[in-house]
């Protein structure tokens, strides 16, 4: 069964996400599995030269692009109504996928709701059935059970950052198809973005990082936390912070993981001082490998952690980001 | 402006969890219920915030869930919500978020809502679907990972922030609207026990699922609208963390880097 999926990416900063070519790499897997289709790159926003000239060398077969100055600022019903368009274009059955970042996890479910489709977000694999439909596993609780759903009709997907994997692309470069916006509707007119305080600085950010080093209260001072950062640097890695951190005002809220701050997803989680309470952890189980540094042997955290080191972090860490420079 | 804010009971996080006999979802038998979701308790707090702040009208909270669900929606009461609704299920029903949000819209269009508010997901399904489908079903703009807004009444827009990757963005958009708040300006307030005895008194409407699912009408597109579960798992119990031993930090922070290295290949 042939089945053509329109990968909605993300490229809200004008390149295409990580996380949006690792959904079209997927994307190309399943209809590898399925039997066939076409992979179709939709991107929906504006100035997005750049972003679709990326999608073109990113396994996309067909690179469709709803480029409007009216689109500037996201809205979930403007951009709804762009997908509807792209996939006028796209011969049915249809599939939808995109990264579960912010923008895909807010976009979809509209989209599930406007076209009748069968949606799931956040989802960690995908298989394609004889029938069309497609198996979908996620997880829930914060982690702690798995739920595997069937998706009929049309399913509409976003795929948890980090869980796929992104495949050297192929070498087919179609060209680029640009589809006429019109006007918005009135639902998605009179969103204004007005001020932009970006966190990102010279690491990469918390929710797309590969490696994330985290500190906690058991840092004692905003002075101390210098180490956390030194050896994200030499990692790599980004910053997180827990919420006592950032209560304590060492760092700014845009650090914290967990309940009501970042869900993070790297291979690496590397925690220092912190015991881990559910709020926190509820932010952190989806990452591959956690690393809990923590003076406290009866500490929460190591009961989740992959690896535990008790000690003073104040020592491990200038320790670990020694040896990791030296090499 | 009145508000209406969708609320969930859910197992409180740190419940033990069992699978149902059926093997498609939990056991609720001996699990210990949140009085609400976090994130809508946040939501009722942003709700009765703004009310104070800026003069609303009302705040109504609204669930769909079974009969235990009216604990959740007197807590809200107890809170300072004005009026709440439920619409009630079977005891173990499992819905689709989408089904949800479309029995939400046909028993919110009944009720003056100048603004919906939901939370960023419910801790047990963790979909994160029902505010901007609700936005769609209401043929209303939704908004997404907020966390404080303000409402300017004379523009008749709703002044926000929300976070995006890299960044934090405040922004503008017109209400009516919905609203998935990530987090709200203040911690939730603890009820007071006067506050609690009133919240006894204070209208509670009760809607059967079928008047409900009456109300909501064709649905859009020719496909399923919903989700079929086929199982729900536990992973197996973690072992807890391999403890890296050493006479000597040095020691411990070289064991951990050939583990990390040649074991777990993260580094
Ligand atoms: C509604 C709600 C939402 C919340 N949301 C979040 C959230 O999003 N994120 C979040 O993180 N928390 C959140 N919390 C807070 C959470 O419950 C915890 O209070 C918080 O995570 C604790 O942070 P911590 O681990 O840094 O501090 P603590 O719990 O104080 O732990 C400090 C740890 O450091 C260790 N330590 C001390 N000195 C050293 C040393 N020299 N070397 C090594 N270890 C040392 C101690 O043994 C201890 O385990 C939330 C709470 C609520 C109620
Ligand atoms: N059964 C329900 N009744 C009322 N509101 C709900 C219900 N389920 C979800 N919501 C609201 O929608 C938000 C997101 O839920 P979900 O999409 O299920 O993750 C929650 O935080 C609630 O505000």
């Amino acid at each position: 069964m042939t089945l053509n999926i329109i990968v909605v990416t993300d490229q809200r900063d004008g390149t295409l996400k990580g996380a949006s070519r690792e959904s079209l790499s997927e994307a190309r897997r399943v209809v590898a599995r399925a039997g066939g289709g076409d992979v179709v790159a939709c991107l929906v926003g504006h100035n997005l030269g750049k972003a679709a000239e990326e999608a073109r060398h990113s396994g996309a077969s067909r690179v469709l692009v709803v480029d409007d100055e009216k689109l500037k600022a996201f809205s979930a019903a403007g951009y709804a109504h762009a997908v509807g368009l792209v996939a006028a274009k796209v011969p049915a059955p249809h599939v939808f996928l995109a990264p579960d970042t912010t923008m895909g996890r807010e976009l979809l479910p509209r989209l599930g709701a406007r076209i009748g489709g069968s949606v799931a977000t956040a989802v960690t694999s995908i298989a394609p059935e004889a029938d069309g439909s497609l198996t979908v596993q996620r997880k829930v609780f914060g982690g702690r059970a798995t739920e595997t759903l069937r998706l009929r009709g049309t399913p509409v997907i976003t795929l948890r950052p980090n869980a796929f994997g992104i495949d050297a692309s192929p070498a087919s470069d179609p060209p680029v198809e640009n589809v006429p916006l019109g006007d918005l509707p009135a639902v998605a007119q009179g969103v204004q973005v007005t001020n932009f305080t970006s966190t990102r600085g010279d690491t990469p950010d918390l929710t797309e990082a590969q490696i994330v080093v985290s500190g906690g209260r058991g840092m004692k001072t905003a002075e101390n936390f210098v180490l956390v950062e030194n050896l994200a640097k030499t990692l790599g890695a980004a910053v997180g912070a827990s919420r006592a951190v950032v209560d304590a005002g060492w760092r700014p809220a845009s650090f914290q993981v967990g309940q009501t701050g970042k869900t993070v997803q790297p291979q690496l989680y590397l925690a220092f001082g912190i015991s881990g309470a559910i709020q926190h952890l509820v932010g952190i189980t989806n990452s591959r490998c956690i690393v809990a540094v923590n003076k406290d042997p009866a500490a929460p955290i190591f009961k989740v952690a992959d690896y535990g080191v008790v000690g003073d972090a104040m020592t491990v860490l200038p320790l670990l980001t020694k040896a990791l420079t030296k090499q | 402006m009145d508000v209406i804010v969708c609320v969930k009971q859910i197992p409180d996080p740190e419940t033990k969890l069992r699978v149902a006999a059926s093997g498609k979802s939990y056991d609720p038998d001996g699990v210990k219920f949140t009085i609400v979701n976090t994130y809508d308790e946040a939501t009722v707090e942003e709700a009765l915030r703004m009310k104070e702040e800026f003069g609303f009208g009302a705040v109504r909270t609204v669930t769909v869930g079974p009969a235990r669900s009216e604990e959740a929606l007197r807590h809200t009461l107890a809170m300072g919500a004005d009026e709440a609704v439920l619409v009630e299920t079977p005891p173990n029903a499992v819905l689709d978020p989408l089904l949800v949000a479309r029995i939400l819209s046909a028993v919110i269009k009944d009720m003056p809502h100048d603004l919906v508010m939901v939370g960023k997901h419910a801790q047990d399904d963790e979909a994160g679907q029902v505010g901007s489908a609700l936005g769609e079903y209401l043929g209303l703009p939704s908004y997404a990972f907020v966390t404080g807004l303000t409402p300017d009444s004379g523009a008749h827009v709703l002044k926000m922030a929300r976070y995006v990757e890299g960044g934090e963005e405040a922004f503008g958009g017109p209400f009516p609207a919905v609203v998935s708040l990530l987090k709200g300006v203040k911690d939730p307030r603890t009820p007071t026990l006067p506050n609690i005895l009133k919240a006894r008194k204070k209208p509670l409407k009760k809607i059967p699922l079928p008047e409900a699912l009456a109300k909501v009408g064709a649905l859009p597109g020719a496909g399923n609208p919903t989700s079929e579960t086929l199982a729900f798992t536990l992973p197996p119990p973690r072992a807890g963390a391999k403890m890296i031993e050493g006479q000597t930090p040095e020691e411990q922070v070289e064991k951990l880097l050939k583990s990390l290295k040649e074991e777990a290949k993260v580094l």
